[in-house]
């Protein structure tokens, strides 16, 4: 095994693949593993088809329904022995089983063909007294030709489906889809050799002789079977499922319910049906094509050859040339999509084309049916099951690959035969056929289509499954837990006792009045128990100041209390008592009667005279007195407040107060914000305090304000402004985000998180530049869900930054599905787990085009 | 009030001495002093409230902040050796349901390896 570093380099650079160095070795066995599972098998396809040729091409179909019709025990079989042996014990088993029965086979066709040599001959195994058997093989002539077609399509579902059962236990999803371009190269390549091999070959050797090579192939095909399960644990993490098998008996009916009781298992089913139908169909117009224009079957047989190895070849081609380029640059979906759209368009043109051209017309459709199968629609078919959960993966696995495929293909032939005799095809010229055909087949490659569509639908929400929130938003979190304008009033208020007793009452009476009085705090402000004095009272009251009035306990306890106070608070005479105390208590000394003054004044009714006394008292040196002030403006929400609440913005001690006041002003204070946070004379303390203000008013209004300041705000401004626009966003899902108007800033923050990684990070001289890069990732993500499914985003991040190697996996897969090409070129660098210089060449390259042409 | 900071295994433990309170002309909250280690990528938090007498609504104020700046950057943000007074507290307006909330600093630093 050469160094890991080299393999390494020589597959990413050969295999037109994404290979990371800690899973070279792996991804290596794997393409090995399918390398010798296709050569092997393209030495037994040819074979099957020169025996299958030789018989009347009438029974055609019948071969395909019977395979259709056996399939289904053999899974149900398959099923069985994976849940009961251990995998790698399975694997092995029924590589040994296929070997034993090639050599059957061979045994059986060689004496076949020696018996049917004009001149009989006794075959040389006589000897050991097995006349009678060969007699039987005669006389049963060509039964083993069926089995041997039955037994070819056993071998490739089954070696296929183990393979790719072998690469979901050894590579997790986001693994697999960077490394499957290089299996697929590894299965083409194979087929190409096999094939190769046998058209050099078959000449010398007979088409029989050529079965006894797969044997020797095959115990190579076990050795790499060891080395892939070796392999296995260093590529799973701790989120590896159990190589062992279920202990639960899993059979036929269990695999066919696992697929029934999961939507998406279903309508994959179906679209796998689909695709497999229209390409049956197809290749019975191919067959009806090649047999009308080879009479001989010496000719038919050289042309199979020829197509088939110009099939593989350019499947090959196709493959290094764009599958990876399509799954890469336009995901799933396209990829999805190329072979029904051209297969649609190529059999729709039959209908249109002379009879002279259908054999060109023919090998184009079938051909093109046969390429992207092999390349594109292989790749993706593997991809829709990476994210179905383990447990019930195996399972359906199984049944589609192995029972709905050959199903399908049974409906194909028997949907033929159907068509055949009905429509009297014996009676009718080549290209009716063909026509009446392509009209059967037009129908189901639609549907291929819509269901494409459907399931493309289902795929994200499937991978999202796996994926949980690693934490609540903690804004949230205290919303729901915490009344926080409660718990501000009662900290004030028993902050308040130890200043003044009228303030103190005056914040008992207004939590009453706002109806927070609860029982537990009635019974901490007022209980005249004992134990509570004892425990809460006298500890937290133990400061010092004015004595209560006797029965405060009971007043505040009593429901008339309130209703009493706020009579006299409403009655004239104290209003026009209280309106000349307030103005002369607005220019005292006293600290605690300004406070005590800026309290009432949200306990009275907003006339003239209080409002112009709340006016200088929202100006207060005190921060004590400017936060009652700013309470009281919150409560009467006059317009002239606006100002002042404002400028309270700029003093750290007063912006909690001020954030609060003004967002209780909610839209009407929307101008006035947008001003100030655009007025680059103010302080900068004043602007950055804004945007959480307009965050909690939540408006769309407020929204557009922000993001407008966004695209023009310095970096001082930034984390204040995105913060804001993800609070409205979680908290307001109707608010709409222009995407035209998000996306460049997210380029921006891009190309600023690349900037930062390629000029600080990566010298790793600044010791705060990790720390930058990881809050402009944050941002990204923040502004990431205004124009995206919010949760899936969260996810997704949360994920990324403290999930196990496998979530972190699947959100680069619901990323994958959520971002445009461009968006993903340039912030997956910064996501994923790439060495340092891996990553930068790939973040020069992304930064290089970010962006241009667009807003 | 005055606040010393110190790093044990990576959990920046903030001392906290005297009141958190408006009155108290500080140069630099608390909740800017959070943040600016949040910025430099520190994610456990932890207040020492032993020496800490009172809290007034700004003191709630800053705590919840630092409490949101925290979680929010997916870090983890405690409290401990909190007086019984403030507990009683913060028990009826229901913060403890949100606070981590410790008897003591090796409580609380054993928390952080528990999760």
């Amino acid at each position: 095994m050469p160094d890991d570093g080299r393999l390494n380099r020589f597959l990413n650079r050969f295999g037109f693949a994404d290979v990371r160095v800690p899973e070279t070795r792996a991804v290596s066995y794997l393409f090995a593993l399918f390398f010798l599972t296709t050569f092997s098998f393209y030495i037994i396809k040819p074979v099957k088809e020169t025996f299958l040729i030789g018989v009347t091409p009438a029974w055609w179909p019948y071969a395909d329904l019977a395979t259709a019709l056996l399939i289904g025990f053999v899974v149900a079989l398959n099923a069985r022995l994976l849940n009961r042996l251990p995998r790698r014990a399975y694997l092995t088993g029924t590589v040994l089983f296929f070997a034993a029965c090639l050599f059957v086979f061979w045994y059986v066709f060689d004496a076949a063909l020696q018996l049917q040599i004009r001149t009989p001959v006794i075959h040389s195994s006589a000897i050991f007294g097995v006349i009678p058997f060969q007699v039987a093989v005669r006389n049963i002539w060509p039964l083993p030709v069926f089995a041997f077609s039955f037994f070819s399509d056993v071998f490739i579902a089954m070696s296929v489906t183990q393979f790719w059962i072998a690469v979901n236990d050894t590579l997790d999803p986001y693994q697999a889809k960077r490394t499957v371009g290089l299996f697929v190269s590894g299965g083409l390549l194979g087929g190409i050799a096999g094939a190769l091999l046998t058209s050099l070959l078959v000449r010398v050797v007979g088409p029989e002789n050529l079965l006894l090579a797969c044997p020797g192939i095959l115990l190579v095909v076990l050795a790499a079977v060891r080395l892939v399960y070796g392999e296995q644990k260093k590529h799973r993490g701790e989120a590896e499922p159990s190589a062992s098998p279920p202990k639960a008996r899993v059979g036929y009916l269990e695999s066919f319910g696992a697929v029934r009781r999961n939507r998406y298992l279903l309508l994959l089913a179906g679209l796998l049906a689909s695709a497999m139908v229209a390409g049956s169909l197809i290749n019975y117009q191919f067959k009806i094509v090649v047999k009308s224009v080879f009479a001989s079957s010496v000719d038919r047989t050289s042309f199979l050859g020829s197509f088939f190895f110009a099939i593989l070849v350019l499947s090959t081609l196709f493959h290094l040339a764009a599958t990876r380029l399509v799954l890469k640059n336009f995901g799933i979906r396209l990829a999805l999509l190329v072979a029904p759209v051209v297969l649609l368009l190529g059999s729709l043109s039959v209908f249109l084309l002379p009879a002279g051209a259908l054999m060109a017309w023919a090998s184009l459709v079938r051909g093109g049916d046969k390429i992207f199968d092999n390349t594109i629609g292989q790749s993706v078919r593997e991809l829709l099951y990476i994210p179905v959960p383990d447990e019930i993966k195996y399972k359906a696995k199984i049944f589609i690959d192995m029972f709905v495929n050959k199903f399908a293909v049974g409906l194909g032939a028997g949907l033929f035969l159907l068509l055949y005799h009905a429509s009297r095809f014996a009676y009718k010229a080549e290209p009716a056929q063909v026509r009446e055909v392509g009209v059967l087949a037009v129908a189901f490659i639609a549907l291929w289509m819509v269901l494409t569509g459907v399931v493309y639908g289902e795929y994200p929400s499937v991978v999202k499954k796996d994926l949980a929130r690693k934490w609540k938003d903690a804004d949230k979190v205290v919303e729901e837990s915490v009344d926080v304008d409660v718990t501000r009033r009662v900290f004030d208020t028993v902050q308040s006792r130890e200043r003044s007793a009228t303030l103190y009452v005056m914040n008992v009476f207004d939590l009453m009045r706002r109806g927070r009085l609860s029982p537990e705090l009635k019974e901490l402000l007022g209980s005249q128990r004992d134990e509570l004095r004892a425990r809460s009272m006298d500890c937290l009251f133990d400061v010092g100041g004015e004595v209560f009035f006797q029965g405060f306990e009971e007043a505040i306890a009593d429901e008339d209390f309130g209703k009493e106070v706020e009579k006299v608070i409403q009655s004239d005479d104290y209003k026009a008592l209280m309106e000349g105390r307030l103005e002369t208590v607005a220019g005292s000394a006293s600290e605690i009667e300004r406070m005590e003054a800026a309290r009432l004044i949200g306990m009275m009714d907003p006339t003239p005279r209080a409002m112009r006394v709340l006016s200088v008292l929202l100006q207060d040196p005190s921060s004590e007195v400017a936060t009652y002030a700013l309470d009281s403006a919150a409560i009467h929400r006059r317009k002239e407040h606006i100002p002042l609440a404002l400028s309270q913005l700029s003093n750290p001690l007063t912006c909690q107060g001020a954030q609060a006041a003004l967002a209780a002003y909610g839209p009407a204070a929307e101008e006035a914000l947008r001003a100030a946070l655009q007025d680059e004379d103010l302080p900068p303390g004043v602007r950055r305090a804004i945007p959480d203000v307009l965050g909690r008013i939540g408006t769309q209004r407020g929204a557009d304000i922000l993001l407008a300041e966004l695209g023009r705000c310095g970096e001082d401004m930034e984390p204040e402004i995105v913060g804001a626009l993800y609070r409205i966003r979680s908290a307001r899902p109707g608010v709409l985000f222009k995407e035209k108007k998000v996306r460049p800033e997210i380029l921006r923050l891009v190309r600023k998180a690349g900037e930062i990684f390629l000029e600080r990070v990566l010298d790793g001289q600044d010791p705060g530049a990790t720390a930058a890069l990881d809050l402009h990732v944050k941002r990204i993500f923040d502004l990431l869900t205004l124009v995206q499914p919010a949760e899936d985003v969260v996810k997704a991040y949360q994920n990324i930054l403290q999930g196990t190697k496998r979530s972190v996996d699947y959100s680069l897969e619901l990323l994958d599905n959520l971002l445009d090409r461009e968006l993903k070129r340039a912030l997956f660098p910064l996501l994923e787990d790439l060495p340092p210089e891996d990553r930068s060449v790939r973040l020069r390259k992304a930064l290089r085009g970010l962006g241009r042409g667009r807003g | 009030m005055t606040i010393a900071t110190r790093d044990t295994d990576g959990v920046v433990i903030f001392d906290i001495t005297g009141e958190i309170r408006r009155s108290d002309n500080m140069e630099t909250t608390l909740h800017h002093l959070v943040k600016s280690h949040l910025d430099r990528g520190k994610r456990r938090i932890m207040l020492n409230l032993e020496k800490v007498d009172f809290i007034d609504s700004f003191g709630v104020g800053e705590i919840l902040a630092s409490y949101i700046s925290t979680q929010n950057l997916g870090g983890r943000f405690k409290l401990f050796s909190i007086s019984k007074k403030l507990l009683l507290i913060f028990q009826i307006t229901m913060l403890t349901k949100v606070l981590d909330i410790y008897e003591d600093e090796g409580c609380a630093l054993r928390s952080f390896e528990q999760a």
